[in-house]
This record gives C-alpha cells, structure tokens and sequence, in this order.
C-alpha cells in the first residue's frame, strides 16, 4: 500500500480544527438532486482510522464527480475545506478545492478498517453530536453560499492562527461573514463600546443585560449578553481591548437599538466564549462614519449618527428628574465642526458628570441620537461612545483647522438658544438684520445677540416692589396700611423686595432698538443691585439719576428674545434682554476680522 | 518734527516701515531691547518683526511691555519719535499684539474703507 491516509484528520476537520492538506479515501460518492438548485455531490471519505458521510463537493467541482475523476475508492488530498455546523449540530465538511493523487482503478479497495465516527466516542462532546447517518436535509443551498462568502473573503493573506481555546477552535473569520447559517467561527474584534449592565423587570420576570460593539477590518457588530452571561462575561470585557468571540447566536439586527452597520446582531449563549487576544495592533480602532453638522438639518430625526467636532463651550451639569421620576444628570455643549456649524449636544448621567471640556478637546461621539428640539439637537445614549481628542486622522485635521482659523469663527448654531442658559452659541445680528429679516414674526421666539449701546433708559417705573418670599417675584399690593399683599403667595407682608424691569434703547452702528431688561440684566447694565437702587430712589434722587447717568452709552453683549406680540389688535416686536455681558473686545476684534475675510473673500 | 501731531498718523507693522519713509506713523510694539545711551529702543511687532525708534532726548523713565510710538520714519526705516505712551496692563487685560497686526492688515488690504493714507 503506497498511499498513506492521514489518520485522525476527520476527527480533526468536524471539531474545526486547522487540517493541513489531509489524504482522504473517497468511500461513496451520491449524487443529490434538489430540485431549483445545482447539483450537489455528497461524499463519504475515510482517513483509515474513521469514515464520515458529511462531506459536500463546493459545486465548482461538480465536473470531476461527473467525469468519473473522483471514483470510490480514490485517494484525495483535501486541499482547501470549510467545516460548518449546523443550526441542529450536525457538521459539514465543504471541500472547496481537492486533488485526486491516486484515481480509483489504481486503489484495490478500502484502505484499513474505518468505522464511521461518532463524535463523543474518543473525545468529550463540545456540540450535539454529529450523526453519521445521512440527512439529506444538509443540502439545503444555503450551505453553498454562505461556504462561497466565507471563502471568498478568504483571510489566507494573513494567517490568522486559531485561538487554542476550549470551543474556540474554528478559523478566525471577518465580522462581515457572519450570519446566522453558519455556527462554527471565531471572530477578532475590539471592543469599542460597552454599556453598564441594565436591568429589567415586567410580568414576565426580571433580568439584566448588558451590550457590547465590537469591530474588526471587514465591519462591526452589536453583541448583547443577559442574564448568566452579563456574571461571565462583563467584568473580562474592557473597552477598547481585542478578545476572540466564538459560538454566538446570530440574529438580524433590531435597527431601534442600534445603529451599527450589520445586517445582524449576535446575543451570547451558554456556548459562547470570549478570550483576551494580545496580539491586536492590526485590529482597528473605532469605525466612525461622520456627518458633518451642516448636514445634520437634512437628516430624518431620531437617525442614530457619528459626529466629531472641537467642544467649543460646555454648559454646567444639571439634575434632571426624568418622566419615571429618576434623577439623572444632564449637560450640555456645543461641538463645532468644519463646516462652521455648531449644534448642542446633551450628555447624561455619568458621562454628564464626568466630561471636562477645559482646553476645547476633539469630541468624537459614535452613535449619537438626533432629535429635532430646538432645531436640531443630538443627544447621547446609552449605545454611544465618546471619545475625547481620539487617535484618527479627522480629529487631527479638525485640531489644525480651529486652531488656525477655526477659533474665531462665529460659528452658526443648529440649535435654537433656549432662554435662561448660560454661554452657548450666538446667532450674531445688527439691530438693522433683526428688522429687515422679520426675526420674531415666526411662531416661536427667535434668539439673538448683538453688540449694543445703550443710548436711552426710561428710569421711570423701573422698578417695582415684589413679593420678598424667596421665589415669588410677583408685583404686590400696597395695602396702604404698612402692609403689602401677593396674589401668588395669598399672603400679606410688612416689606418687599425691589425689582427691576428696565425699558432701554440700544443702538449699533446701523440701527436701534428698544428692550425690556429684568432684573439680571438690568442689574448689570446698571451695575446696582436692585435693592440698592431703590433705596437711592427713595432717599436721594441725585445719586439714583446719577446710575443712570452713569450707565448711558455703556455697550454690552446683549443675548435678546425677539417675537411679535400683540395687544388690542395692535402687533409689535417685543425684544426681552435675556442677558447682558461686558463686551470681550479681544472676541469682538477677532470676529470682526474674521468677517471682513470673509465678505473680502466674496 | 511738529508736523506729526496734526497730520494723520497711519497704523503700520514693521515690514510696512519701508512704504512710509518720511511720513509720520503710528507704531505700536514690544519694547524688545534699549539702548544704553537711553536715545532709542527697538519694538517688535505682533508679527516678530522689529522696529527700531529713535528719541531726541534720553529716556527718563524704565521702559518696558507694549509701547504705542508717534513720529516720523526716516529714510533708514527708523522711527524719529515725536512721542511715546506705555500701554499700562490694567485689571489683566493685556493688549493682543498679534491681533492688532490683523487689524493693521486688514486697513492695509482694504484702503477704499480705511482710507488714513
């Protein structure tokens, strides 16, 4: 006997072990017709010690069946071979490519003595055991294509070595290749996301979960684990690490939890395994696909996007008490991007508390939600990942553009200003812009802010006296008897509080307006308390006209509301001076420098 | 040297210095370095670029921060300083030479809407 079978090697290829080129003995050969579909070659082979009848013949080498070439009896090299299992356990062994090195009329009979395999005999079982007994159900097609997609990303170019691990054996195959056909892979992926563990409770039960995305070279992918698998594998999973994954169950992906771009989505089961991996350098990072901001106004609300963009102000954390009355922590800031839009992003929760802004860093933000209040606005989500001046070439690129111009750029926002909060973007207006574009004439308030001067203050009724309870600002009554009453509290009190409510003129260089300040920015225009103020009032008018005086033609930063009000069928623009700022004139100079470029450039 | 405080003083960097030999200026720089003699000084602008200024009479006061200089440039590319004022960094506001050099050429780019020449 000249020929050498390769003893062990069906063992080998059903637990998906790497077989190089092994010597097979075709025993039978069986051709199965199913019906629309090709041909299909099913193949009894024997490596001398055991035979096994799950052997498919890849349809491109139909030809060497039908020539009579591949004859019981024959020995073969198996050169190329995909080992999958099946969704009820059983493998398949798909020859992709073979070499006949003894035709049949050479061999005199079966070589040794097989006897068909059964898994669980020589070894524990890893799966359900493979049948030896046929099943003409293997030839579903299928098997066909997803044998041809995984071979035709063939990884041959760069060896991967299989990870020795229990249950891990199978060949390392792109995230792209997976679906839910195939059971027998291992896929190297980093981790770029991982969510804290959640939990749940309805009729059904409780329980808890928690959601991991992963990437590798071909694409990326949503792995989800409950329960037992949220104890086993949570604590060994660490953001941004590489770990081999293996005997997950795939399933197509729910687009409402995820914005990955895979068809499917993987849940880990009692099978599924997850191992470290060291070697990772080849590995990617993060796969983001950005939106710029100028964009995002076209974009369907709700999509689910990546961002990048150079945080230009960050807001103050706030406590928030959400709908199911949960406290839960809030911030928001203004990401700028090279299209010289900004829009605000709302962070929550931990990331809300623990963001830091100092120094204008690269926000990267993979997974983000759009939402259309005020505008246009993102917010993050449990799936979102953050990453503060990333490793990537877009982040060094945004870096150079702000700090080289980028900086004194206005900026114009997607997100209408809400009243009340602090610095954030600013929609830049002359008094003569507010007019001739009819802000405030819409349904909701427009916001805006200019430089302006105050050229005329009706020092008149410009203050009133309040309730002094704190929080109630309401105008009180003068009992006329030392008493003074507040509607709101349905209380009377011996004092008040005064408070300001200022009427102003200001004017720019083009134009003038008349607004109403409350007490904050009053306050500062005047650069007076209110309670002093009117005490001056009362007790000596010099020095209170003198305030006044004093603050004519004094230019600030006004951040104003504009909307058209009407009364007694009478319709005029009600500017309200939501806040007034000293004028950084570094800032002012560099905008305006930065405008003239730019009208210069058209 | 009369002459300089009634004409009209352009706003100029040192490399402009060359286009306005024997026109009064208006220099505004960093007192970079002066000499012994306390007769001149040199300035550097918000480009890096120096200046040098020459006085009638020897300094009597240290010099030192962002000087604003009034006078003549003579033919060398030398200030002849009519006058001088120290720009004092009050309440932390310094002043932002580099910045001031954009706006110095921003009249200089668009002389129809900044015609001081």
């Amino acid at each position: 006997m000249a020929v050498q079978l390769s003893e062990g090697a069906i063992e080998g290829l059903i637990k998906g072990k790497e077989v190089t080129n092994p010597v097979l003995q075709l025993i039978n050969i069986r051709k199965l017709d199913s019906g629309n579909g090709p041909v299909r070659f099913r193949l009894m082979m024997s490596d001398g010690l055991y035979t096994m009848s799950s052997f498919m013949l890849a349809t491109p080498l139909n030809s060497l069946a039908e020539q009579n070439l591949v004859a019981p009896n024959c020995v073969c090299l198996l050169k190329k071979s995909v080992t999958n299992v099946l969704k009820d356990g059983r493998t398949v062994v798909i020859i992709l490519d073979l070499e006949v090195i003894k035709p049949a009329d050479q061999v005199p009979g079966k070589i040794g003595d097989p006897t068909p395999y059964v898994e669980g005999q020589s070894k524990p079982p890893q799966s359900a055991p493979a049948p030896a007994a046929p099943a003409p159900r293997l030839l579903q097609p299928q098997n066909s294509g997803s044998m041809n997609r995984g071979s035709a990303r063939d990884f041959g170019k760069k060896p991967m070595t299989a990870p020795s691990t229990p249950g891990g054996t199978s060949k390392v195959v792109p995230i792209a290749s997976l679906n839910p056909y195939q059971s027998k892979w291992t896929i190297r992926a980093r981790v770029t996301n991982k969510s804290a563990i959640r939990t749940w409770s309805n009729s059904r039960g409780d329980g808890k979960l928690f959601s991991i995305e992963i990437v590798d070279e071909s694409g990326e992918i949503r792995v989800t684990g409950f329960n037992q698998e949220v104890d086993k594998f949570y604590s060994l999973i660490e953001q941004g690490k590489v770990y081999y994954f293996s005997k997950g169950t795939l399933k197509i992906a729910n687009k409402q939890f995820s914005s990955l771009k895979n068809d499917y989505e993987m849940t880990l089961n009692g099978e599924s395994t997850i191992i470290p991996c060291d070697d990772n350098h080849d590995v990617p990072m993060v796969q983001c696909d950005f939106v710029s901001i100028a964009d995002l106004d076209s974009r369907e609300k709700d999509a689910i996007l990546d961002v990048i963009g150079v945080c230009k102000s960050v807001e103050d954390v706030t406590r928030i008490t959400t709908k199911n009355s949960r406290e839960v922590s809030k911030r928001n800031i203004q990401l700028m991007d090279m299209s010289g839009k900004i829009i605000q992003v709302t962070m929550w929760g931990n990331e809300a508390e623990t963001f830091d802004g100092t120094g204008q860093p690269i926000l990267a933000i993979k997974g983000a939600r759009l939402s259309d209040f005020g505008g246009r606005s993102l917010s993050t989500l449990y799936s979102s990942t953050l990453m503060i001046n990333p490793d990537i070439p877009e982040a060094y690129k945004l870096r150079g553009w702000y700090d080289k111009e980028g900086h004194a750029l206005d900026g114009q926002s997607m997100t209408e200003m809400r009243g009340g909060g602090g610095g954030g973007p600013t929609n830049w207006k002359t008094l003569a812009d507010v007019k001739n574009e009819h802000l405030g004439h819409g349904d909701k308030a427009d916001y805006f802010t200019c430089i302006g001067t105050i050229v005329y203050m009706r020092k008149e009724n410009c203050l009133y006296q309040a309730c002094p309870s704190k929080d109630c600002n309401k105008k009180v009554v003068d009992q006329q008897n030392g008493m003074f009453r507040c509607e709101k509290c349905d209380k009377e009190f011996p004092d008040f509080k005064y408070r300001l409510m200022l009427s102003a003129n200001i004017a720019d260089f083009g134009d003038n307006q008349w607004v109403t300040c409350f007490q904050d920015s009053a306050e500062t225009i005047l650069g007076q308390k209110s309670d002093y103020i009117g005490q001056l009032k009362d007790s000596n008018e010099a020095s209170f006209d003198e305030v006044f005086q004093h603050a004519n033609f004094s230019t600030f930063v006004f951040r104003n509301r504009v909307k058209l009000e009407t009364y007694n069928d009478e319709s005029r623009i009600k500017v309200t001076v939501v806040e007034a700022k000293p004028v950084d004139h570094k800032e002012y100079c560099k905008r305006l420098i930065m405008n003239i470029r730019k009208h210069a450039a058209h | 040297m009369s002459g300089v405080y009634e004409a009209s003083k352009p706003r100029i960097n040192a490399s402009m210095l060359p286009q306005f030999a024997s026109r009064p200026v208006c220099f505004i720089g960093r007192v970079e370095k002066v000499h012994p003699t306390g007769k001149s000084f040199t300035l550097t602008d918000g480009e890096g670029k120096n200046a040098s200024v020459e006085l009638n009479d020897p300094l009597e006061e240290e010099l030192s921060g962002i000087v604003e200089v009034l006078g003549m440039v003579s033919n060398k590319g030398t200030i002849m300083a009519a006058a001088y004022h120290v720009f004092r960094e009050e309440k932390g506001i310094s002043f932002d030479l580099e910045l001031y050099n954009e706006a110095l050429k921003v009249i200089n780019d668009f002389p129809q809407f900044y015609p001081f020449k």
